[in-house]
């Protein structure tokens, strides 16, 4: 490909990705494309559905994806068995989520160094490396409290030093602010904005917080499952998302595969007259 | 690597542990619903051995000792032709097998006659010297006392059979008898003492005088028909085959207790079989009580785990934190339940179980009203080790469920 970027810490190219509840398909990405330079402070922005944790969840090796690839630090992930793929994010990947980050029966400095111990680092030297993280995050006083003793601001730093204790190239951040009350989720994106800085480490950030969107190096949209340009100017995709969706995903014998792509093709057919008619 | 994965394990034990530690109240129900289970079962354990090593050790030093020679088939057909020939070679063997405890007995048929009645009776010619090794029976004659050295013509009676023969101490009953070449021969007794045992076995249908006087009675100086042998319960296997080896060619019938009265082992394997059983019960409620715990516990942590599984711990480590915590709870449980077992049994054995609400204040089918129990190695081992397995396959079902997660779904949905 000539817009290859050899520089790119993230690349992703044609994401698809279905989810299914039963027999019903529902189409959450397709056709990604998406490059990420190392050091970046990106922003995953769109409303609620659009596709923002399914994409974090491919770049991140916590899902599969039904097309298309996804390379991470050079290497194609979507390739990687699961037990690798636990390997690379334990070396690669930070992660924050939304909620219920953390162990309930550990205390934060015990939450953070977990990580260091399980790259094989001793107790002793995995809780030195949680001391300076939770110092960096502001609430190195804190480092003796277990969860339910610290507010949720305080937890989600508790996250985001655990993401950096394991010394990933690029931590991934699903919502982190979203349970947050406004002010708190400002300073929060403002320490990472800081770290990101300071650290070199990449971030990528999914939020419909417009702080967030403010604070972001770079901002990137999502609708519908699709990167936009605009978010009143959503692409019509080729073919209909559903029809894009592969049965071959489905965990069913292939007798019962195939008897369901043939009633699929049909009733899509059936439905696909219905809404060029509804267009016309 | 090693190093790594000695970490990798600590913090394993760590994360399980801790659970443990941060739901006390679950963990402490569990883990006393299984301290009380094998608590209990110890007791029972403790309990049956000890209901059963005394009613053996009655039984056997009632009359009938742990082991009995005879001729070929006399124990079948207890007749006078088939006297013991070389009763020499025998103390002999018993000297070599070092068994200082045996007794020697002439045993016949008799008719006990009094002014109203005839009673049939199994005449037992005892050394009453040599009997006291062997048995207690001096001990359960309630009326009058037992053969003394030097008695000659004296006789005892259970106190069936001197009730019906309406016989009192001092008084004189005839024995009719036959030699041993079938000729009838009568002796007239005084009566010495009368067993109250209140076991029907002992009470009826025998009539004990001392060997001397019954060799003369049948014409069978230096005679005998019987060696009774009083050993250890485990050593009986090993004399048996001792005796065999050394006195073959003897046409001797060297039996265990257990081969002449089948029906009292049969008894004890029956009676543990339901201890088996109980075993199993607990076990099924140990097994379901845990498996509820560790199902709440990892379904309450679906999405920990899933986070877990995020940021880089292993299906394997995670399956391992699950079955850590029900082993662990299981170790914890099994060591409360042996220390509190132990307890009771200690206790127990020390001041003994008293029965006699149950059974009345004399022993009744030779267990005496009070019990020690005993504990045995192999019931506890037995027991310990289906608990552990147990809580073992308490831990395995959740441990698989949880390395099956999907960090995506399981952050998502918790
Ligand atoms: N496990 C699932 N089963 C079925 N459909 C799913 C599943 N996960 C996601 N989807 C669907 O995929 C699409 C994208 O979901 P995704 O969670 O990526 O959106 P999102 O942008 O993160 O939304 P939110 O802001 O609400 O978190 C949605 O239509 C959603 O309903
Ligand atoms: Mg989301």
């Amino acid at each position: 490909m000539p817009d290859q970027t050899p520089t790119s810490i993230i690349k992703a190219r044609d994401l698809h990705k279905c989810y299914w509840v039963g027999t019903m398909p529902f189409p959450a990405l397709h056709g990604i494309n998406l490059d990420i330079e190392p050091g970046e402070f990106t922003v995953l922005a769109g409303r609620s559905g659009s596709g923002k944790s399914t994409l974090l969840n491919l770049i991140g090796a916590l899902e599969s994806a039904d097309n298309g690839s996804v390379e991470v630090l050079g290497e194609n992930i979507l390739a990687m068995g699961r037990d690798q793929r636990t390997r690379f994010r334990l070396q690669n990947i930070g992660f924050v989520f939304q909620a219920y980050n953390l162990i309930r029966v550990f205390s934060a400095r015990e939450n953070v160094a977990y990580v260091c111990q399980l790259q094989g680092k001793g107790r002793k030297k995995s809780m030195e490396i949680a001391d300076h993280w939770l110092h960096e995050v502001e609430i190195g006083h804190l480092g003796y409290r277990r969860p339910d003793q610290l507010s949720g601001g305080q937890q989600q730093r508790v996250a985001v030093a655990r993401a950096l204790a394991s010394e990933p190239k690029i931590i991934l951040a699903d919502e982190p602010t979203a349970n947050l009350d406004s002010m708190t989720g400002r300073r929060l994106i403002h320490l990472m904005q800081d770290l990101n800085r300071r650290l070199g480490t990449t971030f990528l950030i999914s939020s419909h917080d417009p702080d967030v969107k403010q604070a972001a190096g770079r901002l990137i949209k999502l609708a519908d499952g699709q990167i936009v340009d605009a978010w009143d100017n959503i692409p019509k995709p080729p073919i209909a998302p559903a029809s894009a969706c592969p049965v071959e995903n489905l965990p069913l014998t292939k007798r019962l595969r195939n008897y369901l792509r043939e009633a699929r093709k049909k009733a899509l057919n059936k439905r696909g007259h219905k809404m060029n008619e509804d267009q016309h | 690597m090693t190093r790594s994965t000695s970490t990798l394990n600590s913090i394993v034990l760590t994360v399980a542990l801790r659970n443990l530690l941060g739901h006390l109240r679950r963990t402490l129900l569990t883990v006393g619903a299984i301290a009380v289970g094998l608590a209990a079962l110890i007791f029972l354990w403790g309990f049956n051995e000890g209901l059963h090593r005394n009613m053996l050790g009655n039984f056997q030093n009632a009359i009938i000792g742990a082991v009995q020679i005879h001729h070929q088939g006399f124990f079948q057909h207890p007749e006078l032709s088939r006297a013991i020939r070389n009763p020499e070679r025998i103390v002999t063997g018993l000297e070599k097998a070092g068994v200082a405890r045996y007794s020697r007995r002439l045993e016949t048929f008799g008719l006990a006659v009094s002014d109203t009645t005839t009673q049939g009776v199994m005449l037992i010619g005892m050394d009453p010297t040599q009997e006291q090794l062997v048995t207690e029976l001096a001990k359960r004659i309630g009326i009058g006392r037992f053969l003394q050295p030097g008695d000659d013509y004296k006789l005892i009676l259970g106190a069936t059979t001197a009730n019906n023969l309406q016989a009192k101490l001092g008084d004189e009953v005839i024995i009719i008898g036959y030699d041993r070449y079938g000729a009838m021969v009568a002796e007239s007794f005084t009566l010495a003492g009368i067993i109250t045992s209140g076991e029907m076995g002992l009470d009826s249908g025998m009539a004990i005088t001392s060997l001397s006087t019954l060799q003369e009675m049948v014409d069978l100086p230096e005679q005998v028909t019987t060696f009774v042998i009083n050993v250890e319960e485990k050593r009986i296997p090993s004399l048996v085959d001792e005796l065999d080896h050394a006195l073959r060619g003897e046409s001797l019938e060297i039996m265990p207790w257990y081969s002449m009265f089948p029906v009292m082992k049969e008894w004890i394997i029956l009676h543990n079989g339901f201890l088996y059983l109980f075993i199993g019960v607990v076990i099924f409620i140990v097994l379901a009580g845990e498996l509820n715990t560790m199902l709440l516990s990892m379904l309450e942590r679906t999405r920990e785990f899933g986070v877990l599984m995020a940021i880089g711990t292993s299906r394997r480590q995670v399956a391992m934190m699950m079955l850590a915590e029900a082993v662990l709870i299981g170790i914890i449980g099994i060591a409360s339940g042996i220390l509190l077992g132990y307890v009771i049994i200690l206790v127990t054995a020390e001041i003994g179980i008293d029965l006699s609400i149950l059974l009345g204040s004399t022993s009744r089918f030779y267990v005496d009203p009070l019990i020690y129990p005993h504990l045995k190695l192999d019931h506890l081992g037995l027991t310990i080790g289906a608990i552990l397995l147990a809580s073992i396959l308490a831990g395995i079902y959740p441990a698989w469920r949880a390395s099956l997660l999907q960090p995506a779904e399981a952050v998502r949905n918790g």
